[in-house]
């Protein structure tokens, strides 16, 4: 076997090993008692684009693409999770205070107008997050009226 | 074999963009005294019964100043700091109705004083988590007094013209949320004991 033979041979059996380390799936497959649905309105058209763009890193719910079982690409896309849903979790949020729903609310219209969200190394690959513009505005005013609604 | 270069390039490839993303968080949370700027008032003797956030309210004036001179650094700075406030706040002292206003608000003013302190370099953001924590600290001092005399002042046209509030230890304007650009915009609403 050649050197470069050799080389390739070790990268490939480490990458097949770490295919071994799977981490936890983010699938709960359940709407808990404390959805976002269950706190304020969410018509259909928004929450089509919050699960399309959002729910991945949001919620207790990932829609795994094929790519996410080859590891190191599934333990970046896991601590995305992680970090995504330790700031807003759709699916849990009515566990916080009205006030805190109301500041992440808040915080959701801010992120997108300042078009930090969706993650832009998420829309690289992920086509159908990257939102228009009437989709934007649609999330931004439905943000700001589901914020008005909790402080009544 | 080729297969296997494949795999591995393809891999490479996806991996990138999200290798890309990591935050960098450089919460430094020394805590300088950023107090400087908060007006030196007698206490009370009334407020030495009561519980004091005056150190909570020094910390977001020294924040609110820093963003006034458009200072992102020293905002980051006065943000990490004001969080550290609040996590070594001594709740000890509390009623059970103060405790339960304070709590109220904590868990959201320390969240908004940590992105601010980890958002040195991006004054926009900065700005945004400034006016939801100004609400919170506006909640404080109705509940607990400030140990001080504060303004209630008001931004007709942050947030895309909805308005904005800030709190204030002095009563000439002086705008956080646009800085220099627009550094006498706005009005005192409230005056606060
Ligand atoms: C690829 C995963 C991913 C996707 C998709 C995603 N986010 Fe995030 N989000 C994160 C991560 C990670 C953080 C925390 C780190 C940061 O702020 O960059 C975050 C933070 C946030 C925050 C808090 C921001 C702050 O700093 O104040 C909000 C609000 C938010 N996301 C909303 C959204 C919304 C709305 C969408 C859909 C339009 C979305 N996110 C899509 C991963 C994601
Ligand atoms: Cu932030």
């Amino acid at each position: 076997m050649s050197r470069l033979k050799k080389i390739l041979l070790a990268i490939f059996i480490g990458f097949v090993a770490i295919q071994f380390v799977q981490p936890a799936r983010n699938t709960n497959g359940q709407v808990l008692a404390t959805d976002i649905t269950t706190v304020v309105s969410v018509p259909d058209s928004v929450h089509t684009i919050l699960k399309e763009a959002c729910y991945d890193c949001h919620s207790n719910n990932t829609n795994y693409p094929f790519y996410a079982y080859i590891q190191p690409i599934g333990w970046l896309l896991n601590k995305h999770i992680q970090d995504g849903k330790s700031q807003l979790n759709f699916s849990d949020f009515g566990s916080l205070s009205k006030r805190r729903q109301e500041s992440k609310l808040k915080s959701i219209a801010n992120q997108i107008k300042d078009e930090a969200m969706p993650l832009p190394a998420y829309t690289i690959l992920h086509k159908n997050a990257i939102l228009a513009k009437a989709e934007k505005d649609l999330i931004i005013s439905w943000a700001n009226t589901a914020k008005d609604s909790l402080s009544q | 074999m080729k297969r296997v270069i494949e795999i591995i390039a393809f891999s490479t490839l996806i991996v990138l963009p999200f290798a890309a993303c990591s935050n960098d968080n450089n919460s430094t949370a020394n805590n300088v005294d950023t107090a400087k700027t908060t007006a030196e008032l007698p206490k009370t003797s009334v407020e030495t019964a009561t519980v004091s956030i005056g150190e909570i309210v020094k910390g977001y004036l020294s924040l609110k100043n820093a963003l006034t001179v458009d200072k992102t650094k020293e905002a980051a700075t006065a943000g990490a700091a004001l969080e550290a406030t609040f996590k070594s706040f001594n709740k000890a002292a509390l009623t059970a109705e103060q405790k339960k206003v304070f709590e109220d608000v904590e868990d959201d003013a320390k969240e908004h004083a940590e992105h601010i302190g980890s958002n040195g370099g991006n004054i926009e953001h900065q700005r945004e988590h400034f006016e939801t924590l100004s609400k919170d600290i506006y909640a404080l001092v109705k509940a607990f007094g400030a140990g001080q005399t504060l303004y209630q002042d008001f931004c007709p046209m942050y947030n895309d013209k909805k308005g904005a509030i800030w709190l204030s230890e002095t009563k000439g304007i002086q705008n956080p949320y646009y800085g220099k650009k627009m550094l006498s915009c706005g009005s005192m609403k409230e005056e606060l004991k």
